[in-house]
């Protein structure tokens, strides 16, 4: 049976069947997402436009039955015969949840388009662009992007039981890399404002023990470059302001309210180096946590396990540290390798050893 | 050098500034009277973008199937990313440009612009329409094609492991008078109405709960197996010659677009629900009573 027959079919439904079907329709109501992005609004103040761009769709879209979608429109669009049976679990999905509907509504028409061809053949991509060449808002938006598909993964699988690790995984990575390009400092926090939070989501399902919140303290670092606007006058943050003006100096700055650290490297050696820690700290010996440490690999965690790095020695009377944290190839003299370090370092937490 | 599908999927870091460069010149192209507003053109390229995503193609690599995107040609890519671009477009012009206008204003502008106006162009498709276009058009496609409603059966007698919500789906059933459908569930699964739904003081909780477990069961690939492996033994089955059963052997039940192992799951899904007695064999074999009760509840109405 052709899809246009089957549509006849439908519009010769009785008076039991409507009444049958807009039961239905109240059935798969779809309850609205607890979590749904707050940020779904594309207006926004004049300032936020010049530099952020918003996630522009809800959160409240099912990745499984996302994904179905090209091949379901293909199916109705070359009229293949079974495709409602094919796909009724999906059709079933279309007829409650709001969101998937929209973006199979948008699919079909231009999925449509590319292949019932009616309009003259679009231009070809061309040139030869780079990430450096391309907005700092549209790399910020990507990252988000990448962050917010890695989330509706892991809610996803809470359903379908789907092992989607490695693929958030990925897609949490490859935000890592891009924030790495994201030269303004105000750009890459708030594309990467989730990062910690999405990835850390993973590593509870990983069966890592849910971290306390006894962390004493959570540094976060003072990010490189600009924290200013494009076309005002250059603002540095309150945390840029000490630093010294050289952005590539092979140091990384953090701060947790009034107390300072810093990452030096000394060869492959990265080392934290931490500055007026409480009295109560004094001759105990801490333990260090970097979420996003396991993400990337490009260094080799002391003891193997970045969120668990014992220091080797007690806080000094004086409050200082120095804890070696791990090897790695990357250098804190190339600005994009430090980025990239910086990214991975976004959080860095601090905790007593009983 | 272009990009591709596959650049995107597998090569993304190179490839997104070029699929930047391409949607940013087409949404410029589409924007008309906006295109110089460069927050509204990122609007309409981070939609696209974020769709790419959402689809698992955009760095999908080689954990997310290939879908029918990545079948399209190069030609045909470009034209289904320049058409998501244009949409939006229109979405933005709409959005930016109804509040603000006063009828008469809109008259002018569609009389001078009609040439180049992408507006004009959404009115109509020169296609025709969409199927599927509202939820009411997939409901009602749901309860009137066979193969569809028969999942919707399954489900309400799945739910036979729960009486009190399956008497709130019947009670909601009887009152909106879909008297044939609950005629066969009523039948199948021996249940009797109660005259009045006041007599439980639950109802409106076991409703809720019920509504909830035909969501999750109408959803699953498994149900859809079942009940399309049901309605196929309804019509392949033959009486076999030396005994009183019907038989059928899995090559036949796994035709078309169902996979052997597709058609055994669903085989060991009738087996759970205790509408069939096979234990992994070649051939299926349906005593008539079996059949007859397939036969009632997945074919007749």
């Amino acid at each position: 049976m052709s899809n246009d027959q089957q549509f006849s079919d439908s519009s010769n439904a009785s008076g039991d069947d409507e009444k049958l079907a807009l039961w239905l329709k109240q059935v798969m109501q779809v309850p609205p997402h607890s979590e749904s992005n707050p940020a779904f609004a594309v207006e926004s103040s004049a300032r936020e436009r010049e530099t952020h761009l918003e996630l522009l769709q809800g959160s409240g879209y099912h990745v499984s039955f996302y994904q179905q979608l090209p091949d379901f429109v293909m199916a109705l669009l070359t009229n293949h015969e079974m495709a409602t049976v094919h796909y009724a679990p999906l059709l079933y999905h279309l007829a409650g949840c709001q969101e998937c509907h929209q973006g199979y509504l948008e699919l079909y028409d231009a999925m449509r388009a590319a292949v019932y061809p009616q309009e003259p053949r679009p231009l070809l991509g061309q040139g030869t662009r780079t990430l450096t060449a391309t907005p700092q808002r549209m790399l910020g938006h990507l990252c988000q992007t990448l962050i917010s598909q890695a989330e509706a993964l892991w809610r996803d699988a809470r359903n379908t039981q789907k092992d989607v690790h490695s693929y958030a995984r990925s897609l949490l990575q490859l935000a890592l890399k891009i924030s790495a390009r994201i030269v303004q400092s105000s750009v890459r926090r708030h594309a990467t404002h989730d990062l910690v939070r999405v990835a850390t989501l993973f590593e509870r399902a990983d069966d890592t023990p849910e971290e306390d919140s006894s962390a004493l303290y959570s540094f976060t670092p003072a990010l490189a470059g600009t924290g200013g606007m494009r076309g005002k006058k250059v603002v540095r943050s309150a945390g840029t302001l000490k630093r010294p003006f050289k952005a590539e100096q092979p140091v990384i700055h953090l701060h947790a309210h009034a107390v300072e650290g810093t990452i030096v490297q000394r060869d492959q050696l990265l080392e934290l180096r931490l500055h007026n820690l409480a009295p109560t700290l004094r001759n105990r010996y801490v333990q260090i946590s970097v979420p996003l440490g396991s993400l990337l690999e490009p260094v080799r965690w002391i003891g193997g396990n970045p969120r668990a790095i014992r220091s080797t020695v007690p806080v000094d009377e004086a409050g200082q540290l120095v804890v070696p944290l791990g090897q790695t190839e990357l250098r804190l003299h190339d600005a994009e390798e430090r980025s990239l370090l910086e990214a991975m370092f976004m959080l860095l937490e601090v905790r007593t050893v009983e | 050098m272009p990009f591709t599908a596959h650049d995107l999927r597998h090569h993304p870091e190179q490839s997104y500034p070029l699929l930047y460069a391409y949607l940013h010149r087409n949404a410029q192209r589409f924007l008309g009277a906006l295109k110089y507003d460069a927050f509204e053109v990122d609007t309409v390229v981070g939609h696209v973008v974020e769709q790419l995503v959402r689809l698992g193609l955009f760095s999908g690599s080689d954990v997310t199937p290939l879908t029918a995107l990545d079948s399209l040609t190069d030609a045909q890519f470009y034209a289904f990313l320049s058409r998501c671009v244009k949409n939006k477009a229109i979405d933005r012009l709409r959005k930016r440009r109804l509040p603000v206008n006063t009828a008469a204003e809109l008259e002018t502008v569609a009389g001078n612009e009609h040439d180049e106006d992408p507006l004009d162009e959404s009115a109509e498709s020169v296609w025709g329409t969409t199927p599927f276009a509202a939820p009411e058009e997939i409901t009602l496609r749901l309860t009137t094609q066979l193969e569809l409603r028969n999942i919707l059966k399954h489900c309400i007698l799945v739910l036979s492991t729960a009486p009190h919500q399956l008497q709130a789906v019947l009670n909601e059933l009887q009152e909106m008078g879909a008297d044939e459908l609950l005629h066969v569930i009523s039948e199948e699964l021996h249940v009797s109405l109660p005259a009045s739904a006041s007599q439980n003081p639950h109802l409106s909780q076991h409703k809720d709960h019920a509504h909830k477990k035909l969501r999750y069961c109408l959803q699953q690939r498994s149900t859809n197996l079942t009940v399309r492996v049901a309605l196929r033994l309804t019509q392949y089955t033959v009486r076999s010659s030396d005994t009183n059963d019907y038989v059928v052997d899995i090559q036949t039940l796994a035709q078309d677009d169902l996979s052997e192992g597709d058609a055994r799951l669903g085989l060991n899904k009738l087996v759970a629900e205790g509408l069939l007695s096979w234990h992994g064999e070649e051939t299926v074999h349906l005593t008539p009573a079996q059949l007859k009760r397939l036969l009632r509840f997945y074919r007749e109405e």
